[in-house]
C-alpha cells in the first residue's frame, strides 16, 4: 500500500479537560463523526462526548471466562473419573468441591487474557505509527498536561479553511494541521 | 485544575430531607405489622422456641448493620476517598443504633437457657444419663465450661458492647466537632481520625469474633471453625455496605445528597460491593472445602446437619442468592451506574443475608438438624427479623435526621462538587 499523503486532520489544543469536553460535545452535536479526543489520563466523559459506542471486549471476556471454567472443570472430571481414577479417602471419583478452585482460577485467567488480548485485537494496538505525533505540540503535551480534539479529514464535513475557523470558535490554545 | 465556573455549590441546608421522616413512619408501621404476625405465629406454634431463634437472627442482622457500619466508618477514615465522604453520615447514623442492638441482645441474654445447649445443661453427667445429650456433646460442654458459661457469656458481651460504644461515641463526637472548626484544621482531623480508626478496626475484628462465637457459633457446642469471625466480619460489611448504598442513593432524590452524589462515586461503591460479594464466597467456600477435605468426625457433622434432610435445598439457594445473583449482576457496568437497579441489587443482598443466617442458625437445634420441616414456628424466621429490622431502620432514620448529611470540613467536598471529568 502506498503511503497516504495529505491532511490527516486539524488538531485543537486545550488546557483543561472541561474545555475539551465542551468542544467535543458541540462538534458531535454539529454532525461531526470522524473525530477523536486525546488526553493524558483517562477522561470517561470524553468518550461519551464523541459518541462512545459499545465494543465487544466485555463479551470476549465473558466467553473467555466461561471457556476457562468449562475447560478446567471438564479436564478435572475427565482425569478423576475416567483417565486416572484414584481412591482418595474413599471419596467418590467425581468430587466436585475439589474441582472448584482450579476451575475458578482458570475462569479468572482466561477472562483476564481474553480481556487483554481482545482489547489489543479490537483497538488496533500495537500501532507503530500515528499521524497526530507529527504535530510538535502533541508530542510535547499529550502525555503530560494538554487535551486535544482532532477533527479528521475523512469526515465529509471537513474543509481545511472552514474547519479551522470552526475549531477556533472553541477558543483553543492552538489549531494545527496534521499531515499523514 | 478545578475551574470554579463549572463547580456546583453545596446547598445551604444540609439537613436530611423531609422524606426521611416518612421512611421512619413507614418502618415503624412495618415493624408493628410484623410484630403482630410474629405474635400470632407464636400462638399458633404454642411455644416461644422459634420466636427466640428468629430473634437471634434479627439480632445478628441489626448487629451487622450497626457494627458493620462502625467498621466501614473506621475503614473510610483510614483509606480516605470520596466514597467515604458520601457514606460518612449514614455510617455514623448506623453506628449510633448500637443502643437498640443492645436491647435486642438483652432478650437473648435473658432467654439464654432456651437457646444455648451449654446454658441449659447444668449437670453434664446427669444430662448424659438422661439421654438429653450424646457423649460428644457431654465431653464438649464439660471441656468448654470455662468459656461457655452464662457469666462469661454476659461478661464478654458487655465488654464488647462497651468497647463498641466507646468507638461509636468517640468517632461520632469528633465527626461533629470537626465541622465546627475552620478549614486549616483539616489535616489535623484527617490524621487524628485515622489514628483512632486504625487500631479500632483491629479491635473491632477481635471483639466481633468473640461476640459471634458466643452468640451464634456456641449454639452447637461441639463445633468450631477458626474462620468463623472473619466470615461474619465480611458478611457484616456485605450487608452494611449494601444498606449504606441504599441509604445514600435513596437520599439522592433531594438535596443535599443530590448535589454530591456523582455517577463516578456510585460506580466505585458498586465495585466495592462486588469485592465483598467475592470475599464472602471465598471465605465461605474455603471453610467448606477445608472441612470437606478433612472429613473429620468432629467437624463434618456441622455441615451434614446443614446439607442432609432437605437442607441441601437451602444451602444451594443460599449459594445462588448470596453469591451467584449479586456476582453476575454487579459485573455489569451499566447496572452499577444505574441508581434504581443498584438499589435493587443491594436490597437483594440484604435478603440473601437473611437466608444465610437462617441456614447458619436453625440447624443448630436438635429438631431441625438434618431435618428441614415445616411448622408454624419456622415462619417466625420471616416475621421476627423483619419486625426487628424495620424497628432498626426507624431508629436509623431518627439518628440520620440529627445531623447535616455532608461533612463540610473535608477536602473531598470541593472535589466532589466538580464536574466528573475534572479529575481522573
Amino acid at each position: 500500500m502506498p503511503p497516504r499523503e495529505g491532511t490527516y486532520g486539524l488538531l485543537a489544543e486545550f488546557d483543561t479537560p472541561g474545555d475539551l469536553i465542551r468542544a467535543a460535545r458541540q462538534a458531535r452535536q454539529d454532525g461531526w463523526r470522524r473525530l477523536d479526543c486525546y488526553t493524558p489520563y483517562p477522561v470517561e466523559e470524553a468518550a461519551e462526548a464523541i459518541g462512545f459506542h459499545r465494543n465487544k471486549v466485555p463479551l470476549l471476556t465473558l466467553m473467555g471466562g466461561l471457556l476457562g471454567l468449562g475447560a478446567m472443570f471438564l479436564l478435572e472430571t475427565w482425569i478423576s473419573v475416567w483417565a486416572f481414577p484414584l481412591n482418595i479417602a474413599g471419596r467418590p471419583t467425581y468430587s466436585w468441591p475439589a474441582f472448584v478452585v482450579p476451575a475458578y482460577e482458570w475462569t479468572i485467567l482466561w477472562a483476564g487474557l481474553s480481556a487483554a488480548f481482545g482489547m489489543l485485537a479490537l483497538n488496533g494496538l500495537p500501532s507503530l505509527y500515528h499521524p497526530v505525533f507529527n504535530a510538535p505540540n502533541f508530542r510535547n503535551g499529550a502525555t503530560t498536561d494538554k487535551f486535544f480534539l482532532c477533527l479528521e479529514a475523512l469526515d465529509p464535513k471537513f474543509d481545511p479553511a472552514s474547519t479551522r475557523s470552526y475549531l477556533e470558535t472553541f477558543a483553543p490554545v492552538s489549531v494545527v494541521e496534521v499531515e499523514y | 485544575m478545578a475551574h470554579d465556573s463549572h463547580a456546583k455549590t453545596l446547598p445551604a441546608d444540609l439537613a436530611a430531607p423531609s422524606f426521611v421522616g416518612a421512611w421512619q413512619g413507614r418502618a415503624l408501621m412495618a415493624g408493628a405489622v410484623f410484630s403482630v404476625i410474629a405474635a400470632v405465629l407464636a400462638v399458633a406454634e404454642g411455644s416461644l422456641e422459634h420466636l427466640l431463634r428468629a430473634w437471634l437472627l434479627g439480632l445478628m442482622m441489626a448487629f451487622g448493620f450497626a457494627i458493620g457500619g462502625l467498621a466501614l466508618l473506621m475503614l473510610q477514615y483510614c483509606t480516605g476517598g470520596k466514597w467515604g465522604l458520601l457514606l460518612r453520615r449514614p455510617l455514623e447514623a448506623m453506628s449510633r443504633t448500637l443502643p437498640l442492638v443492645f436491647v435486642y441482645w438483652l432478650v437473648v441474654a435473658l432467654f439464654m437457657k432456651r437457646l444455648y445447649l451449654w446454658a441449659q445443661i447444668g449437670d453434664v453427667s446427669a444430662a448424659l444419663k438422661a439421654g438429653l445429650i450424646d457423649e460428644i456433646q457431654a465431653h464438649c460442654i464439660a471441656y468448654k465450661r470455662p468459656m461457655l458459661n452464662p457469666a462469661a457469656f454476659v461478661g464478654v458481651s458487655l465488654l464488647c458492647f462497651a468497647i463498641w460504644w466507646y468507638y461509636t461515641w468517640r468517632l461520632n463526637r469528633l465527626g461533629a466537632l470537626r465541622d465546627t472548626q475552620s478549614a486549616d484544621s483539616t489535616p489535623f482531623w484527617i490524621k487524628k481520625l485515622e489514628n483512632i480508626s486504625g487500631p479500632g478496626i483491629i479491635i473491632y475484628a477481635l471483639t466481633m469474633t468473640a461476640a459471634v462465637i458466643y452468640w451464634v457459633m456456641s449454639l452447637d457446642p461441639t463445633w468450631y471453625s477458626s474462620v468463623y469471625g472473619l466470615l461474619f466480619l465480611v458478611s457484616q460489611a456485605y450487608a452494611a455496605l449494601a444498606f449504606a448504598v441504599i441509604a445514600v442513593v435513596s437520599l439522592a432524590k433531594a438535596d443535599p445528597i443530590k448535589t454530591v452524589l456523582r455517577q463516578t462515586e456510585q460506580h466505585d461503591l458498586g465495585k466495592f460491593l462486588f469485592a465483598f460479594v467475592m470475599l464472602n464466597i471465598y471465605l465461605a467456600f474455603g471453610q467448606f472445602l477445608i472441612i470437606w477435605s478433612g472429613n473429620l468426625p468432629e467437624e463434618i457433622n456441622w455441615y451434614l446437619d446443614r446439607i442432609r434432610g432437605g437442607w441441601g435445598v437451602v444451602i444451594t439457594l443460599d449459594f445462588i442468592f448470596h453469591w451467584l445473583i449479586p456476582f453476575t449482576l454487579l459485573l455489569s457496568r451499566d447496572l452499577k451506574r444505574n441508581r434504581k437497579r443498584l438499589v435493587r441489587v443491594c436490597q437483594w443482598m440484604i435478603f440473601a443475608r437473611f437466608v444465610d443466617l437462617f441456614w447458619l442458625i436453625e440447624p443448630n437445634f436438635k429438631d431441625a438438624a438434618r431435618n428441614l420441616h415445616f411448622s408454624w414456628g419456622i415462619l417466625e424466621y420471616a416475621a421476627v427479623p423483619a419486625a426487628m429490622t424495620a424497628f432498626w431502620v426507624a431508629y436509623f432514620c431518627m439518628q440520620l435526621k440529627t445531623r447535616p448529611l455532608v461533612q463540610t470540613n473535608d477536602p473531598h467536598v470541593a472535589e466532589i462538587l466538580e464536574p466528573e471529568h475534572a479529575h481522573a
